[in-house]
């Protein structure tokens, strides 16, 4: 069992009731709202806080990335990768991950991902995501090609790293000339490939397909049983059968002294499930990107949306994990003995989550909870 | 009332939908990025003088797209297919929004698409100071709210817009909504190239726009007469975007004057 530790590095320094004023807190709420400063000061925060939860024993550090919102800070995994290639020296980087469709250079996408592997001397694992809708609108991407140029992304990074060049590259998104960098991964034939999903059939399939590990986000202990399940009977049509090592979940998690403490610190994460998971279906699906069956799998594999729970269902639905060391080993074991995932990708700072209760909270799971789930 | 037909033609490796009525010489009408409507009141009145053409667009409708139908210009390409497979070269055409755009592209490549063209509330150019509101990030209940100025003289709303839609339906505009974002998203509803290109365009032009449209500013009509020389400019007042459904009688009186 891997632990990963991961914070979205939000922006939650401004009345967050600001939100009501405009239809989301992403895409369109003005950036008047964001000071250079604050941001300066947090961004370093949260670096320091990666590089404490490499010395407490995570196993490994997880970065994401999206665009026009303060729920997400980092704009661009393949810089936060190279500094925390850089400030650690044990950890796995688990970049979740470049988003492929709004690439328009997949060649710099593989040159990057390898520097950093380079750098890491190996620790890098690469997440690649299609992208929530917003990212379309924010990048400009025509929406409809999203999965195709996933694809098409994916298919040309993976044979930069693995043909020797030059090549050419004639595609249907993507044209080269002379496909020949300099710099390739460490790790061979390539960094493992990890892809996260929340529901669509097609994501399942083609990363089954590909073997990669698949990593369910923020749904229900039913939906990933599902999800696995299906990754499962494609492998088994394929002649093969997926380790644990092949399944990963993402959830919020916080631990402080007592039950009693971490139930008030864990307010905090309340502010990630509100307002940034709000704002018109165009915002989140534009037309085009979700197939027919996508979107029926979106819409069951939610009975409520996050935002319209509270914080006593969140923790329920284990949405949210919070609590004692002890209560918290107790819940994430039984959620790493329901799905049988090898990885645990825990978002242990979230929304207004301090310094002081996140650098707390990292050194219980280090010292307690990690060494307790590796049994 | 005259009765319109529905059929289906094969064109380019798919099936077209078409629904045609009337009888005199061809016309053929081009709907716009909401999809194919069908034969209303306005084409109900074209057809006591012509034989109305209305297809749905490649992946509108029961039209099959192509899969070479990416872009505008694809379409256009389409189009001129359709025309001299079906005998249809230079007939008059009308174009609404979508499909005015349409008709300036395929005015831009060839001499003989039309022998007379109405462009009506025309996407395709780039307004000056407004913008092309953006249909796609908004839902379609606010692009309703915006296409017409004054619900209240809309002749069709219940009939249109009255109901609620069936399932088969919304899955319909779905679709639509789908193709037109293929065909339209980067640049945004229009060709930088275009205003250019329609130098070359000789046929009488009759550029048509509501004074309210709410979605492609009427500052558009006057950059479409820039372009193409000898065009003339009608605007209706009091109304929005699709004069043919807010104000079908002012439209087909300007339509039949002119064509």
């Amino acid at each position: 069992m891997d632990v990963f530790y991961f914070t979205e590095m939000p922006y939650a320094e401004f009345p967050e009731s600001e939100a009501e004023k405009f239809p989301s807190m992403r895409l369109t709420f003005p950036n008047t709202y964001f000071d250079p400063k604050t941001a300066s000061g947090l961004m370093n925060r949260y670096l320091d806080e990666y590089q404490y939860a490499e010395e407490m024993g995570f196993d490994g550090l997880m970065i994401n990335e999206h665009h026009n919102t303060p729920s997400c800070m980092d704009v661009e995994v393949n810089i936060t990768g190279g500094i925390l290639a850089r400030i650690t020296n044990r950890a796995k980087i688990l970049m979740l991950g470049n988003m492929l469709p709004t690439s328009d250079n997949p060649v710099r996408l593989a040159e990057e991902i390898a520097l950093l592997d380079v750098i890491s001397g190996g620790r890098i694992i690469s997440g690649f995501v299609r992208g929530i809708g917003i990212e379309s609108w924010a990048n400009n991407t025509n929406p409809i090609h999203n999965r195709e140029r996933f694809e098409e992304c994916h298919d040309l990074v993976v044979k930069t790293w693995t043909t020797p060049g030059p090549f050419r590259w004639e595609g249907n998104h993507y044209h080269y000339r002379a496909v020949n960098p300099w710099m390739l991964p460490v790790q061979k034939p390539h960094p493992p490939v990890w892809v996260p999903g929340t529901g669509s059939p097609e994501t399942v399939e083609w990363t089954a397909r590909h073997r990669y590990t698949y990593a369910a986000f923020l749904t229900p202990l039913e939906v990933a049983k599902n999800l696995f399940a299906r990754y499962r009977e494609y492998a088994a049509a394929d002649g093969w059968e997926p380790g644990p090592e092949k399944f990963a979940f993402m959830i919020c998690a916080h631990v402080n002294d007592t039950d009693e403490k971490a139930q008030e610190s864990g307010k905090a994460f309340l502010w990630r499930m509100n307002y940034p998971l709000r704002g018109p279906r165009e915002y989140w699906s534009p037309p085009g990107y979700t197939s027919r069956a996508g979107a029926a799998a979106v819409a069951a594999r939610r009975p409520t949306p996050l935002h319209e729970m509270t914080y006593r269902e969140l923790q329920d639905r284990y949405h949210l994990v919070v609590g004692s060391p002890e209560t918290v080993i107790r819940k994430l074991r039984h959620i790493r003995d329901e799905l049988g995932v090898g990885s645990l990708l825990l978002e242990a700072q979230g929304g207004q989550l301090s310094h002081s209760d996140t650098m707390r909270s990292i050194e219980l799971f280090g010292k307690e909870v990690i060494p307790a789930l590796k049994d | 009332m005259l009765n319109f037909t529905e059929e289906t033609i094969s064109v380019a490796g798919g099936n077209l939908q078409v629904y045609k009525g009337g009888s005199g010489d061809p016309l053929l009408v081009l709907h716009g990025a909401g999809g194919n409507a069908g034969p209303r009141r306005y084409a109900q009145a074209l057809a006591e003088q012509f034989t109305v053409y209305l297809p749905s667009h490649p992946g509108y409708g029961k039209s099959d797209r192509p899969g070479w139908v990416e872009s505008m210009q694809d379409l256009a390409c389409f189009y001129t297919w359709f025309q001299e497979q079906e005998g249809l070269e230079n007939v008059r055409a009308i174009g609404f929004s979508m499909g005015g755009w349409l008709a300036a592209e395929m005015l831009s490549m060839t001499g003989h698409a039309f022998s007379k063209v109405m462009l009506v509330g025309a996407a395709g150019i780039k307004p000056n100071d407004g913008e092309i509101t953006d249909i796609f990030i908004i839902s379609p209940a606010q692009v309703r709210d915006l296409v017409y100025h004054d619900p209240s003289q809309v002749p069709e709303w219940d009939e249109l817009l009255g109901t609620d839609p069936t399932p088969e339906q919304v899955q319909q505009a779905e679709g639509d909504r789908e193709m037109a974002i293929r065909l339209t998203w980067r640049p945004y509803m229009h060709n930088p190239r275009l205003p250019a290109k329609l130098g070359r365009v000789s046929v009488p032009t009759h550029i048509l726009w509501g004074e309210n449209d709410n979605l492609v500013p009427v500052e558009c009509a006057g950059l479409y007469q820039q372009a193409i020389a000898g065009s003339q400019v009608t605007v209706i007042p009091n109304c929005g975007h699709s004069p043919q459904i807010e104000k079908p009688d002012d439209f087909v009186q300007a339509a039949l004057a002119f064509l």
